[in-house]
């Protein structure tokens, strides 16, 4: 089985968020990069499911700009994919995943492949728009927020449970599939040393952005534009309750949540 | 000039989600008095949904009675709703921002060569009369501004953030759709499931949360924070911390790695506030945090504190919440 395991990196959790100096994005100086949660899942699962079916192989892809989408790739080697391939994109902010969806669907076209795998969303635009978008474009079936995957590969079959609101729900779908994974593994693989070191040397396959645009035409262009980047006002700190017994605890909160917040439902 | 929008309402076991009327309420906050809203249900309950989608506020609403769309697959719904989309000369979909929504706002925008723009919170336009939308990123660090540079988008509207609109009596015709039933292969929905202890709302989807953490010792006292959830009415959280030690499942993780959260009201019980859980919930309304350790991180996120065991503290707010409330 051919998967392909789509990732980017995003900001590390721990980054200290700022708007760039035009104030329409964040910016990007300093930031340290890492692959996305829900797409390090997405890993982990292409991972397993290589594992559990011998032959199969894992490609990471990435689009966007150099330097840090190529590390993300070659995180994803050191993991253990078994090859990558870099959608070079000039910009340092990805207009929009639409446009990303694009890109990599012009590249996927013309390749054999049996399961996409994607993250549900990346933590920092939070739009989760891109592996329903690559679907369509790919003609493909699609389903989201896909958890305990497993293939049946006598009838080329994948069956999985999605997070819907309330629950969840059992699916199948035949491969030649796009599946953007909700599963989080809190303790998926780490790299070890040595394939750390070798995914140092490893070749990544490169896409200019000139052949991606060329492929593209005229939906090369983005469809949306980020004007605005705003951090909240911090909060004042929290109003701390007096009391002498934990039922006037209780009073009181539940006072100001109905008085002062009014939330209180 | 009359624009056109098509909202997409969502049908569970039966009934429309609150949270498609709010995609209404959205509608009506961009759209213009010359504007046409119309909406769309699809399914075999869809004719019965359609007057109190109506009454939300809707000139129309198309009903595909499909009965393969009860739980649509995300490439049959994107048919029926850019074929339905295409037939209104909509300009603009707008949907809840629910799972499923979200789903399906990535294949509907690409079909139909449209913007699109998720977790939206505000509606405007900016001078030269683009749309422009609000939508908290980073876990509700930050805020983004985006403009829609295409004749055409998609909206998912975050769960909470439009008021829904008050029914009003209603005579908007329900139209019948024909049914756009997906081929064979595009993968089937086989059943569902309700979630242990998903008697109340969804995680994503309540407009109160409590969570608990590490604070709680153990799997069996973390029914203390059930029990005030229930008395709230409202959704039942975790720490990884929780999750980690298998007091509760995964699927209750708020977090960096679990579910991000935007309700009116989040109560953080014995939790101490790292970073990876904060990314989860900073952007609720009103954030409570009740913790035995005054300097815990929560503190700075919080707007109300208590600082105490929560053992004590725990069982008093639910009763004052139960009796406040009028529950026996
Ligand atoms: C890559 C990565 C991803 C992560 N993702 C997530 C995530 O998605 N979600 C998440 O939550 N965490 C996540 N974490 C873990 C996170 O760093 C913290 O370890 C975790 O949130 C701690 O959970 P806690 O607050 O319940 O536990 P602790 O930090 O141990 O805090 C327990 C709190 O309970 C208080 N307490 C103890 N007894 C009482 C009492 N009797 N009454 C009142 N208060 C009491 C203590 O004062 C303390 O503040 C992640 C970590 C990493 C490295």
């Amino acid at each position: 089985m051919e998967i392909v395991v789509c990732i980017k990196p995003v900001p590390d959790a721990e980054t200290r968020l700022r708007a760039n100096p035009a104030g329409t994005a964040l910016d990007g100086e300093g930031v340290k990069w890492a692959l996305a949660g829900y797409d390090e899942s997405a890993v982990e699962q292409a991972l397993l499911l290589k594992e559990a079916n011998p032959g199969s192989r894992v490609r990471a892809v990435s689009f966007g700009p150099a330097p840090r989408t190529e590390e993300v790739l070659r995180a994803a080697l050191a993991l253990g994919a078994d090859g990558a391939t870099f959608l070079e994109h000039p910009a340092e902010v990805v207009p929009d995943p639409l446009l990303a969806a694009r890109a990599v669907a012009a590249h996927l076209g013309r390749a054999t492949w049996d399961l996409v795998l994607v993250g549900k969303q990346a933590g920092d635009d939070e739009a989760g728009l891109f592996g329903g978008a690559l679907a369509e474009l790919v003609d493909a079936p699609s389903f989201g927020g896909v958890m305990a995957l497993t293939y049946d590969a006598s009838a080329r079959r994948f069956t999985f449970r999605r997070s819907v609101e309330g629950g969840a729900e059992a699916a199948e779908v035949p491969g030649r599939a796009v599946l953007a994974l909700q599963q989080a593994w809190n303790d998926p693989r780490t790299a070890k040393l040595p394939n750390i070191l070798k995914s140092r040397r490893a070749t990544i396959d490169k896409v200019a952005w000139a052949t991606t645009a060329g492929a593209l035409g005229p939906l090369g262009t983005p469809t949306t534009q980020s004007v605005g980047f705003r951090l909240p006002a911090p909060r004042s700190g929290a109003k701390m309750i007096d009391y002498r017994t934990p039922e006037e605890a209780a009073e009181k909160l539940v006072r100001l949540l109905q008085e002062e917040a009014k939330v209180f439902p | 000039m009359t624009a056109r929008v098509l909202v997409i309402g969502e049908i569970r076991d039966g009934h429309l989600l609150a949270s498609s009327l709010e995609a209404v309420g959205a509608a009506r906050a961009c759209a213009g008095p010359s504007d046409r809203l119309e909406g769309l249900l699809v399914g075999p309950a869809a004719a019965a949904a359609s007057p109190a989608f109506a009454a939300a506020g809707l000139a129309s609403v198309a009903c595909v009675a499909d009965a393969a769309l009860e739980r649509p697959t995300p490439w049959a719904w994107s048919r029926a709703i850019v074929a339905a989309a295409t037939a209104a000369g909509a300009e603009l979909v707008i949907l809840a921002g629910t799972a499923a929504g979200r789903d399906v706002a990535g294949r509907v925008a690409a079909r139909w060569e449209a913007a699109a723009v998720t977790g939206v919170t505000a509606i405007g336009r900016a001078p030269g009369g683009r749309l422009r939308l609000s939508r908290p990123v980073f876990g509700g660090r930050a805020t983004q501004e985006v403009e829609v540079a295409a004749p055409r988008a998609v909206l998912a509207v975050r769960p909470h953030a439009f008021p829904a609109p008050a029914p009003t009596a209603s005579a908007a015709p329900a139209t019948e759709l024909p049914g756009g039933t997906g081929p064979e292969g595009d993968g089937r929905i086989l059943g569902f499931e309700h979630v242990e202890g998903g008697a109340g709302p969804d995680l994503g989807d309540a407009a109160v949360v409590v969570s608990g953490g590490r604070g709680v010792r153990a799997a069996d006292n973390f029914s203390l924070i059930e029990e005030l959830a229930r008395s709230l009415g409202a959704a039942v959280g975790a720490s990884r911390a929780v999750t980690d030690a298998g007091w509760r499942p995964v699927s209750y993780q708020v977090g960096q790695t679990g579910k991000s959260v935007t309700p009116q009201l989040y109560v953080a019980v014995g939790i101490s506030g790292a970073i990876q859980h904060l990314v989860g919930m900073v952007s609720s309304r009103v954030i409570v945090a009740i913790n035995s350790d005054a300097q815990a991180p929560i503190f700075r996120v919080a707007d109300y504190g208590i600082v105490g065991d929560l053992f004590a503290i725990v069982p008093a707010l639910t009763r004052e919440v139960r009796r406040v409330r009028g529950i026996a």
